[in-house]
């Protein structure tokens, strides 16, 4: 288990003759979430002021031990936070180790004020403050070193843990120097910020794909995960989840059965406040099997509740009548006025573009442990979201958040899926229940009918070209349940344009991309009934995931519309004008790398195969991966589609570690692959039927097309790569099919029979 | 009390014959290298190997494992030095890495009957092993190197045998 950072000593001003920290602190963010009756702000207030750090320490036998406030799910985040450290303070790779935070808010993310991880945020946002903290380190440690050896510190040089005077030839470990007890000097925010720090040239380390320091634990089964976790006294337990979705309530519970199964304990029906569960009831047994099989006993009676008889059918039913009406929805992006440019346009297309359901499913099931002792409760769980999840264990315990500790963990896959804090409400209610510490591991069934999924949406795009073939118009409606808003958290909202009050931007993100139209609008329209029967949640890259889905398509119709080139047209359409200067051209450039990997255009392909191309700015326009994708695929009479190879090309300015970026690159792009061929979850009667990897089936090796993946680091600022390159496939894999058959695809997944009936028509 | 042979030694458990193999590695014996994925044999997270071939655990009774041999990723090599293992550092494959061990012991039993698989006798071998972050293209390096190291090894022993 990784160490409880919460319980050690702070560090202060006083830099102490063991080891000493330096680094930096946040402003606040005040969090809440959405509920019954509980209206206090919940998560304790970011300190205000700079503190003595906590990034990291160095042991007097010279190991370094940075400290992530991040959840790393497999994007060896706390490997890269240490590289961040370790270029500026000078240490040598092998004296690098890594701890996973504690929720208390001092190590809170020094841009978001929260612990939370998502959004391809990390790197990008921690890059200077971890930078900062590693120069500091080096700084302090230089001066102490200068005094011992009675040497101008300017005359020194640092490098891999060492720091000599090369003139006299002296010089020390920084295991010495920790030993020395002479590193005192402290930073204000000032001091900080006055840091010069390298420039890209100087980097030794950055740039550098040195081996992740989790991967040495996780091909040996040591790395400890939260379903790993074994407290002493601890019981175990089993969950019911109702048939619906969400909605249902338990009208009665008999344990008679149960009652006769070895080592059961309690049947525990949630009370949940917090409102994130309805309708769980937790069997609690000795063991986990035992749990298992008394939950398989209980007879529970359930009210459906008002979802019980909703369908995807339903919820897609409800998106277009709400698409229809003129007053729905809040404009996330309006400029000029495009109702009026369809009415003089020589040309105007009209689309709709649809996804279904899709769920999470990380290797590892959800689960936390639970346990209160004393005034505290603690929970063991991998978790993306400490901040708000805390909040949420301390709303179904009845507590102050701020009697919570929250363990991290490695996670067994994140996605999004443990932004949700879901498992805190079985397993503190069941601890409290029966006085012991409790696990609660959800089955495979329990984890796909009851993921906070990505919702089901439903996009119509307009677009309207003048007598030029030029694209002078696009509306684009874009309809779903609002995963953000659920979270119940201002902050993550976004005013809109109309002054309609606040949208849920990560609905709609990538849909303010970065082509010159001159009339262009977008509206966010919540879809209240997918909202309530399906809590939808932040599914590896949210809103890009279907807003590129139906631009990149658009775009490539408006190519066939008018007879160009599809990635010629978009070469036209990122002409960097106004206010997409920079970006545009980045990401022209981008694409234009993925086509010349490709061999786009330069030879015939045989009769059903196709290229095609799509190009992205995900995850946000502030904070875009340049992404572009070329799709080879090969399309059978059936309609089945093989891809034969994704080429992708991505710009993401700095690279910290080369090696770890491809991985994640690439990972991405086969979850889009995964999510544009095979991954489709489906409503009926207010419940998801799919239930374990038979029913719901993501890409396995023997579906493994050929990847290539380029990375463009051109020296601009470090941006993140776990999500985008998942956004740009399905469009790329689409537009290929097109070129391949000639059937245009408008709904995801893309099944052989969606492309067979598109084939005919 | 049933009596399992894991990893070599001799343990006696305390659990219903029909519990399976799973829990009783991971909350009795307490070694938490073997993981819970799916619970059906779907996805290959469980996988360990009784007399060597790979099982999945969450499909297998205490029952069916006693008087057999059980190895898991804590025993698959002491000090976790199996030529797969040091491929997948090399390979930097893990992501996650919740998966890995199963995918590492379905790896193990293919290479210990055959150091010279095919890229398609890997993947048919593989295939029933799922993994979310999808790392397989390095999977499979992973599982190339480690038998090409095999070969090498074993090539190397003989010469010394025979001189």
């Amino acid at each position: 288990m990784n160490k409880h950072v919460k319980n050690l000593t702070p560090e202060t001003t006083d830099l102490s003759r063991r080891s000493f920290l330096v680094g930096t602190a946040a402003t606040g963010l005040v969090l809440g979430y959405a509920g019954s009756g509980i209206d206090q702000a919940l998560a304790a207030p970011a300190p205000a002021n700079f503190e003595p750090s906590v990034w990291y320490a160095i042991a007097p036998d010279g190991l370094v031990t940075v400290t992530c406030g991040k959840a790393d799910m497999g994007q060896h985040v706390a490997s890269t936070m240490a590289q961040i450290v370790a270029e500026e303070l000078g240490a040598n790779w092998k004296d690098m180790r890594v701890q996973l935070a504690s929720n208390d808010p001092k190590f809170n993310d020094p841009v978001l004020g929260a612990q939370i991880t998502g959004g391809s945020w990390s790197t990008m946002m921690n890059f200077d403050a971890m930078s900062r903290a590693g120069a500091a380190g080096r700084i302090a440690l230089t001066e102490a070193a200068a005094a011992s050896m009675g040497v101008p510190a300017g005359e020194l040089v640092v490098r891999d843990s060492r720091i000599s005077h090369p003139k006299s030839k002296k010089s020390m470990s920084f295991a010495e120097v920790v030993k020395s007890g002479k590193a005192t000097k402290t930073f204000t925010a000032d001091d900080l910020k006055a840091i010069k720090l390298k420039s890209p040239d100087q980097y030794t380390m950055i740039g550098v794909s040195v081996p992740q320091l989790d991967i040495p634990l996780k091909v040996n089964g040591t790395a400890k995960y939260g379903i790993d976790v074994m407290l002493p006294g601890m019981v175990h337990g089993a969950l019911v989840t109702p048939p619906v979705r969400y909605g249902a309530t338990v009208k009665s519970v008999d344990d008679s059965a149960a009652k006769k199964v070895p080592g059961f304990i309690k049947a525990v029906t949630l009370d949940d406040k917090t409102t994130t569960t309805t309708g769980w009831v937790v069997a609690v047994a000795n063991t986990y099997a035992n749990a298992k099989k008394a939950a398989a006993a209980l007879k529970i009676d359930y009210d459906g509740g008002p979802n019980a008889k909703l369908s995807s059918e339903s919820l897609l039913t409800e998106a277009k009548r709400l698409q229809g009406l003129s007053d729905s929805g809040q404009f996330f992006v309006k400029d000029g006025d495009p109702n009026a440019a369809f009415g003089t346009a020589a040309k105007v297309l009209e689309a709709e573009y649809t996804t279904n359901i899709n769920i999470h499913a990380p290797m590892e099931p959800m689960n936390a442990t639970a346990e209160f002792k004393g005034d505290i409760l603690h929970i063991y769980s991998g978790n993306q979201f400490a901040t708000r999840s805390g909040a949420i264990a301390a709303g179904a315990a009845g507590i102050d958040p701020k009697f919570v500790v929250m363990h991290q963990m490695w996670l067994g896959g994140g996605f999004g899926r443990r932004l949700d804090a879901d498992m805190m409400v079985p397993a503190v209610q069941a601890a409290k229940a029966v006085g012991k510490p409790v696990k609660v591991i959800y089955t495979r069934e329990n984890d796909m009918t009851m993921d906070f999924s990505r919702p089901l949406t439903y996009q119509k795009v307009k677009a309207g070209v003048d007598g030029d073939g030029k694209l002078v118009a696009l509306s684009h409606d874009v309809v779903s349940a609002w995963p953000t808003q659920r979270w119940g958290i201002p902050d993550f909202l976004s005013p809109s344009v109309d002054k309609k009050g606040p949208l849920d931007a990560f609905t709609v993100n990538g849909s303010d991309f970065f082509y010159t139209v001159p009339n262009h609008y977008v509206r966010a329209i919540k879809n209240e009934m997918a909202h309530n029967a399906t809590p939808s949640g932040q599914l590896r890259s949210v809103a890009p995931g279907w807003t590129f889905w139906a631009v990149e398509s658009m775009v490539d119709e408006i190519a066939h519309a008018t007879g160009k080139d599809p990635a010629l047209l978009r070469v036209e359409l990122l002409d960097g004008k106004g206010k997409n200067d920079g970006g545009a051209q980045r990401l022209r450039n981008t694409l234009l790398a993925a086509m010349g990997l490709a061999g786009y255009g330069t030879k015939k392909l045989p009769k059903g195969e196709g290229m095609g191309v799509a190009c992205v700015s995900s995850q946000e326009r502030a904070t875009a991966s340049w992404t572009a994708c070329v799709a080879h695929v090969a399309v059978a009479p059936s309609g089945e589609v093989t891809v034969k190879k994704l080429t992708v090309a991505t710009d993401v300015g700095t690279q910290v570690n080369p090696d770890g970026i491809r991985a994640q690159v690439e990972g991405a792009a086969l979850w889009g692959m995964s999510l544009a061929l095979f991954e489709k979850a489906t409503l009926k009667d207010g419940g998801i039927e799919q239930t374990n990897f038979d029913s719901y089936t993501p890409l396995r090796m023997s579906q493994l097309p050929e990847v290539a993946v380029n990375v463009i680091a051109n020296g601009e600022k470090a941006t993140g790569v776990g999500e985008p390159a998942v956004t740009v496939v399905a469009p790329a894999i689409g537009n290929a099919v097109f070129n391949a058959v000639g059937a245009r695809v408008r709904g995801l997944p893309i099944t052989a029979e969606a492309v067979k009936a598109a084939m005919k028509a | 009390m049933p009596n399992l042979n894991i990893n070599g030694r001799n343990m006696s458990v305390e659990a219903a014959s029909d519990t399976p193999l799973l829990w009783v590695i991971r909350e009795q014996l307490q070694m938490t290298g073997t993981k819970f994925g799916c619970g059906a044999g779907l996805c290959g997270a469980c996988t360990v190997h009784l007399n060597g071939e790979a099982v999945r655990s969450c499909q297998t009774s205490l029952a069916d494992a006693v008087g057999k041999k059980i190895t898991t990723i804590e025993g698959l090599s002491a000090k976790g030095e199996h030529p797969l293992q040091k491929a997948w550092v090399a390979e930097q494959v893990p992501q996650c890495g919740y998966c890995q061990s199963g995918q590492i012991m379905q790896a193990a039993a293919l290479l210990s009957k055959n150091t010279n698989p095919t890229k398609e006798e890997v993947v048919a071998h593989m295939d029933g092993n799922l993994c979310r972050c999808m790392t397989y293209s390095r999977i499979q390096k992973a599982i190339m190197r480690a038998a090409s190291d095999m070969r090498t090894a074993s090539a190397t022993g003989s010469e010394r045998r025979a001189t």
